[in-house]
């Protein structure tokens, strides 16, 4: 499926067509399942977001209209911050299930650093520009929706230091982003 | 917080928060205000949305996991089937038991037989332009949008109103504008999250052929002259999907 479809899918969506609907969920719903399980790390849990995930995109997804997301990123948008608001209801994080499946942070993968030259892949290049473990305190906030206080657990050092120095992380990423 | 010296301006600080919240890294009470900023103010939503086209290369990363096949029927329940199931509830024991239930519904099955076998006679199957085209109605200083599909199947335009107001003793009216000519009304949009418009025969062609729809403000009623006498608060071409 081209991005181009996956459009036609959601924009049949948001006119309530349920065989676009039904079609839209075969071709995206790995990768959101993916994104439910990786926020949230329990499969029952990941099961019922990503249910929660599929009713929000029934009903909003004429908001797809007003964004400048790609359709697959907007997708992922829903399912990544249905998720995180998700983790952060519970009462506390599963920090040992978090560290036994703990594994080392993603870098750029080969992927990754062969796009990197492109323009919309810019975010590569401009986190390489920050020190490393910054840029993996970034990376695994936005791929595992760590709060700030589990952040500061594992980095070891209070909650505010940990909030001021991701918040100069980004606003470096933002002036590497604008240049 | 302490940051506040550092970005001072307060774009700085909206911009800040907005990539916060697209990071996740936010405690819930304050993902819930930076929710409600989002649905509540254009201005944040679209900084917002800035940031998550940044970050949106980095979910490459996220593997692709089937979900187990229970998901979509569940969802298809919370979706479809709410408000069949509470009256079933209470009297589903005597209609599972009822005779005159199952007679109906043996006669129901077999009218629906007939009516499947019969139909390719009495109505062969034509050649049916299954064209559509979709647009994206807005315009620069107007909160007013709207996603508009044109089926040449049915000959209809779906609207799906995402945002925007018209108002007391006020009408949105949608206008079909083709080349230079006039604007051509396709009547009052009525109020509604979605709405189907039929559209006149004579029409269809240059809808299909993809033209520029528009919405203006008129009073209650629409227009009373035949041509728009009130601002254009949406527009958008018609294209093909």
């Amino acid at each position: 499926m081209t991005p181009q479809d996956i459009t036609k899918l959601i924009v049949r969506t948001s006119m309530k067509d349920r065989a676009a609907f039904d079609l839209l969920y075969r071709q995206t719903s790995s990768k959101l399942f993916g994104v439910c399980l990786r926020v949230l790390n329990d499969r029952a849990d990941a099961e019922e977001a990503l249910q929660e995930v599929f009713v929000k995109i029934w009903t909003k997804a004429d908001r797809f209209a007003v964004s400048d997301l790609s359709p697959i990123s907007w997708l992922v948008a829903i399912a990544r911050n249905h998720a995180i608001d998700r983790i952060r209801a519970r009462r506390q994080a599963p920090l040992s299930i978090d560290e036994a499946l703990e594994v080392a942070d993603p870098g750029p993968g080969p992927e990754a650093a062969a796009v990197a030259g492109g323009e919309a892949e810019r975010i590569h290049g401009c986190l390489e520009e920050l020190e490393k473990d910054k840029a993996a305190a970034v990376r695994g906030a936005y791929l595992k929706g760590e709060s700030y206080n589990e952040l500061a657990d594992r980095h070891g050092v209070p909650l505010n230091t940990m909030r001021t120095w991701l918040r100069r992380s980004l606003l470096k990423l933002r002036e590497c982003l604008e240049r | 917080m302490t940051l506040a010296q550092d970005n001072g301006q307060e774009r700085g600080g909206d911009d800040l928060v907005a990539a916060e919240y697209v990071l996740g890294v936010l405690p819930a009470d304050e993902r819930r205000q930076a929710s409600a900023r989002i649905d509540g103010e254009p201005g944040f939503a679209r900084v917002v949305d800035q940031w998550e086209v940044h970050f949106a290369p980095l979910a490459a990363a996220y593997p692709e996991i089937e979900a187990p096949a229970s998901v979509k029927p569940a969802i298809d329940r919370r979706l479809f089937t709410a408000t069949a199931t509470s009256p079933s509830a209470q009297g589903s024991a005597g209609l599972w038991a009822s005779l005159a239930f199952w007679r109906g519904l043996a006669t129901a099955a077999v009218a629906a037989l007939a009516l499947y076998v019969a139909v390719p006679y009495i109505n062969p199957p034509v050649e049916m332009p299954q064209e559509r085209r979709v647009a994206s109605l807005a315009a620069d200083g107007s909160d007013v949008k709207y996603m508009v599909m044109y089926d040449a199947f049915t000959g209809e335009v779906g609207l799906s109103h995402v945002a925007g107001e018209r108002g007391a003793d006020k009408d949105f009216e949608l206008w079909m504008i083709e080349g230079g000519n006039p604007p051509v009304s396709l009547g009052v949009i009525p109020a509604g999250a979605t709405i189907h418009m039929p559209i006149k025969q004579d029409m269809r062609g240059k809808l299909a052929a993809g033209a520029v729809l528009a919405v203006s403000l008129e009073p209650t009623g629409g227009s009373p002259t035949g041509q728009p006498t009130g601002p254009v608060v949406a527009a958008g071409d018609l294209r093909d999907i």
